[in-house]
């Protein structure tokens, strides 16, 4: 069994890091949400109805949460927030490796479209899942034993 | 212990919907403030460019049915072919977004930028009205980009008969060492 480390320094490493990745995310999309619209596109799995609102409220919501689990405001909510939102977008990402699909995430700006850029993405996704993982889970136990 | 499971995934759940509500109304309002504001609707980037030659083709241009490329143009050309129009002084187009045209693009390169369309057309209408039958290449980022595709597309919808691209584009361009110049 993998156990992850409790130390207090350690976590708040972790969470400066992932909610700072998620601020800077958020913050870079706000500028130019027609580009990430177009990134969104590339996924075909949206419905036309759909992407526009995504590409404008995904990335206040990424700025807020981040910048809620950088502070340890609803630490265990934003860690369980953050999780959701990158394991819906690892399902995302898999399913457009599938089928074969070009696809930017749109994470961080657009670029362009590659098969390689999704399996990148897919890797960084993998550690966000884990870290927001235990950041849940640990936020959990901490009230529970208080 | 179930009891506090349960608790904490409605308060979970009661924040996630909550947030995403702010952050909905936040880039909505946000949005109204743009220059441009996002539809609420998605649009396509070929849907987008044809909204803008619509806009284009009436009155100034006449509507032409496109044409196919002349004979001694080809629809693609090669990096060769490229660079020899390049020195001829061939009309070169770039189609890339005109950030990166500033940065660095092909000599003698004239930007025509996909996501700008209609405001970069009408600049340059008089130098491209003057002849619709000369000869026009386009590029843009790479070979995976289709920027110009739609634009050369577009531009044939406007009556210009002799557009070709360079597929390799800007990488191609280069990593094959050629000149480059930054600016306009």
């Amino acid at each position: 069994m993998i156990t992850f480390p409790t130390n207090r320094w350690f976590l708040l490493a972790l969470r400066i890091l992932i909610g700072g990745i998620f601020v800077y995310a958020g913050a870079q999309k706000i500028g130019s949400p027609l580009d990430f619209a177009d990134s969104i596109s590339t996924f075909q799995v949206l419905p036309p109805e759909l992407i526009n609102l995504v590409a404008l409220g995904l990335p206040p919501f990424e700025v807020l949460v981040g910048a809620l689990l950088i502070f340890g405001v609803f630490q265990r909510q934003a860690a369980f927030a953050l999780f959701l939102l990158v394991a819906l977008f690892a399902v995302f990402l898999l399913q457009a490796i599938v089928r074969g699909l070009e696809v930017d995430c749109g994470c961080f700006g657009s670029a362009a479209p590659t098969v390689w850029s999704a399996w990148i993405s897919f890797g960084r996704n993998l550690f966000l899942i884990a870290g927001c993982l235990w950041l849940w889970r640990i936020s959990r136990r901490s009230i529970i034993a208080a | 212990m179930t009891s506090h499971r349960h608790a904490f995934f409605k308060q979970d759940m009661l924040f996630l919907w909550l947030a995403a509500t702010t952050a909905l109304c936040f880039g909505l309002l946000i949005n109204q403030f743009r220059d441009e504001p996002l539809p609420l609707i998605y649009k396509g980037k070929e849907e987008r460019l044809q909204v803008a030659v619509e806009s284009l083709t009436t009155p100034a241009i006449p509507a032409a049915s496109p044409a196919p490329v002349a004979e001694n143009l080809p629809e693609f050309l090669t990096l060769e072919e490229f660079a020899e129009f390049v020195d001829k002084g061939g009309l070169v187009l770039d189609a890339r977004p005109e950030i990166f045209h500033r940065l660095g693009h092909v000599p003698g390169a004239i930007s025509l930028p996909r996501d700008d369309f209609e405001r970069a057309f009408t600049a340059l209408r008089e130098k491209l009205e003057a002849d619709k039958a000369q000869p026009l290449v386009l590029y843009c980022a790479s070979s995976s980009c289709e920027d110009s595709e739609l634009v050369k597309k577009s531009l044939m919808e406007l009556g210009y008969t002799r557009v070709a691209v360079f597929k390799g584009g800007w990488s191609e361009w280069q990593a094959a060492g050629k000149p480059e110049k930054s600016g306009q």
